[in-house]
C-alpha cells in the first residue's frame, strides 16, 4: 500500500525529487533482497533467482538517479528522508508465498510497477516546478518499460503452473 | 513531573536498527510489516540502538529482537513482561520494548499482563495477535475465534477468545492502541505514539499468521475492512467509549489509539527513583537486602 508522510509535491526542488526517486529505488532493492532471502530459505528457488534479478534491476535504476543528483548537486545535504515514504515501488510483504511460482513471482512484480506508475502520476499535478515534472514524468514513463518488462518475461512462461496456497502445508483437522 | 522521552535532534534512519539477521518467517506473515513499522517508529524516537533493550517470549513473532540492532533478549515462555519489568527497574534510563504472541502474552504470560499494566511500569508491550499458535503448526490459541477448527479442536472451538484490548482497558491500562500489518504508517505511528507515551503502553497488532491463519484474517482481508477510530471520531481521552469500541474486537478491525490517559499516574520506575532519594543514605545496601531475607 502506498503511503507518503509529509511531502509538499508543490514546493519540491529538483535535488529533492532526485532524492525522493532514489530513496523509492533503494526501498525497492531491499524489498527484492528481503523476498529473496524468503524464497531461497523456504525452498523456493525460481522465484528467488527472479526477485534478484529485479534487486540487480532496481539498484542500477538507484545507481544511475543517484549519479544525476551527485553531478547536479555534488553532496549538498539530502531533506527528504526515508520515513517520507511507504512501499512506492517495493512489492507488498503479503505478495510473497513460500513455494510460489515464477509465474506469481512475476506477478507481484508487476502489481509493483503498476503502483509506481500510479504515485508519479498522482504526483505530479502537484508539482510546479518544471523540472521536477519534466524528472516525475520520465519516471512515470520509466515504470510503463518496466512493465512491458515483466510482462514480456510473464508471456514467456508456460500457462500457469500455480499450485496455489494449497500446497502450504496447512493443519489438517481429523 | 512527567517523564515523556525528550525528542532529540539526532537524526536516525530505520535501517540503523536493522541486525544483520534475516527474518525466517514463513514468506507473507504479518510481521515482517511490524518489524518494518517498527524500524520507523525508532528512527523517529530517535534513540540509539544501545540505549534500548527489547524483550521477547517465544514463538514465531518473539524472534523480532534479534531482528534489531538493539539489545534482545528472547526469554522464556510468557515470561517476557516480568523480565522488562525488571530491566527497567533496574536501569530506568533504557527504552525498555517488549513483544510476543498472543498465546504467549494472553494465555502462558496472562497472569503477568494485570500486574504490568496496574505497575504502571514505563515500557512498552507490542502483541502480534495472529489467533493461532503458528510455530507449533496450528493450534487454538487465546484470541482463536470460537468455532475455529484447528488441529486441536477439529469440530470446532467451544470458548469464547480473550479480548486483549478489553483486557488491558479492564485493568485500567492508560495507553491501549491495535495497529494491523495491512497499514505500516499507521502502525509505525502507533508504535511511536505508544513508545514517547510516560508509562505502560500496550499495542495489539493484527498480524496474520499465513500458514495457519483464516483466509479472512490475512493482509489483504484486513485492508479492505479496517476502519481507523480518528474516521471514526473517537476521542481517545473517553475511556468508555474506548471500552466499547474494544468489545467489537473481532468482529470489527478498528485501528489507533482506544485510550490515552490524559493525566497518567506517575510509573512504577519513576516512583522507586524517587523512593531511592527520599532514602537516601539510609536505604539499605542492596548487597545485604538478600542476606538479611535468607537470615528470616
Amino acid at each position: 500500500m502506498t503511503t507518503t508522510r509529509g511531502i509538499d509535491f508543490a514546493h519540491l526542488s529538483l535535488k529533492d525529487a532526485l532524492d525522493l526517486a532514489v530513496l523509492v529505488e533503494e526501498e525497492a532493492q531491499e524489498r527484492y533482497d528481503e523476498f529473496t532471502h524468503q524464497m531461497k530459505t523456504h525452498d523456493t528457488p525460481e522465484a528467488a533467482s527472479f526477485f534478484a534479478f529485479m534487486s540487480r534491476n532496481e539498484k542500477k535504476h538507484g545507481d544511475e538517479l543517484r549519479a544525476r543528483r551527485l553531478e547536479l548537486f555534488g553532496d549538498a545535504p539530502r531533506s527528504v528522508e526515508r520515513a517520507m515514504i511507504f512501499d512506492i515501488e517495493a512489492p507488498d510483504y503479503d505478495q510473497a508465498r513460500a513455494f510460489m511460482s515464477a509465474r506469481q513471482a512475476l506477478t507481484a512484480a508487476l502489481a509493483s510497477e503498476t503502483k509506481a506508475h500510479a504515485f508519479f502520476v498522482a504526483a505530479l499535478p502537484a508539482i510546479q516546478d518544471p523540472k521536477v515534472k519534466a524528472l516525475f514524468a520520465e519516471l512515470r514513463d520509466e515504470e510503463i518499460e518496466h512493465q512491458k518488462l515483466v510482462q514480456a518475461e510473464l508471456a514467456k512462461l508456460p500457462p500457469s503452473e500455480d499450485l496455489g496456497d494449497a500446497f502450504a502445508d496447512e493443519p489438517v483437522a481429523h | 513531573m512527567s517523564n515523556a522521552l525528550p525528542v532529540v535532534d539526532k537524526k536516525f534512519e530505520p535501517k540503523d536498527f536493522k541486525s544483520d539477521l534475516k527474518p525466517i518467517w514463513c514468506p507473507g506473515c504479518g510481521d515482517f510489516g511490524v518489524l518494518q513499522s517498527l524500524y520507523r517508529a525508532l528512527a523517529a524516537i530517535g534513540r540509539p540502538a544501545h540505549e534500548i533493550a527489547f524483550v521477547s517470549g517465544i514463538g514465531c513473532s518473539s524472534r523480532i529482537p534479534g531482528y534489531t540492532t538493539a539489545y534482545g533478549f528472547n526469554t522464556v515462555h510468557g515470561r517476557a513482561l516480568p523480565i522488562a519489568q525488571g530491566i527497567k527497574i533496574a536501569n530506568p534510563s533504557l527504552l525498555v520494548l517488549c513483544a510476543g504472541g498472543d498465546g504467549d502474552g494472553f494465555s502462558i504470560g496472562g497472569g503477568h499482563v494485570a500486574h504490568a499494566v496496574r505497575r504502571n511500569i514505563d515500557l512498552t508491550y507490542i502483541v502480534m495477535d495472529n489467533q493461532i499458535y503458528g510455530l507449533t503448526k496450528g493450534q487454538l490459541s487465546p484470541t482463536s475465534p470460537r468455532g475455529l477448527k484447528t488441529v486441536t479442536s477439529s469440530l470446532g472451538s467451544l470458548e469464547d477468545p480473550v479480548n486483549p484490548l478489553l483486557y488491558v482497558l479492564g485493568y485500567g491500562a492508560s495507553f491501549v492502541a491495535q495497529g494491523t500489518a495491512a497499514d505500516l504508517p499507521g502502525l509505525a505511528a502507533i508504535i511511536e505514539e505508544g513508545i514517547r507515551f510516560p508509562g505502560f503502553a500496550f499495542i495489539n497488532v493484527q498480524s496474520p499468521c499465513v500458514t495457519y491463519g483464516e483466509d479472512e484474517w490475512q493482509i489483504k482481508e484486513q485492508r479492505a475492512r479496517m476502519k481507523s477510530l480518528e474516521s471514526l471520531g473517537h476521542d481517545p481521552k473517553d475511556q468508555l467509549h474506548a471500552m466499547d469500541l474494544a468489545r467489537a474486537y473481532g468482529k470489527e478491525l478498528y485501528t489507533g489509539v482506544f485510550y490515552r490517559n490524559p493525566a497518567p499516574s506517575p510509573t512504577y520506575d519513576q516512583l522507586v527513583l524517587e523512593r531511592q532519594k527520599e532514602k537516601g543514605a539510609s536505604a539499605p545496601d542492596p548487597a545485604r537486602v538478600l542476606d538479611s531475607l535468607i537470615q528470616r
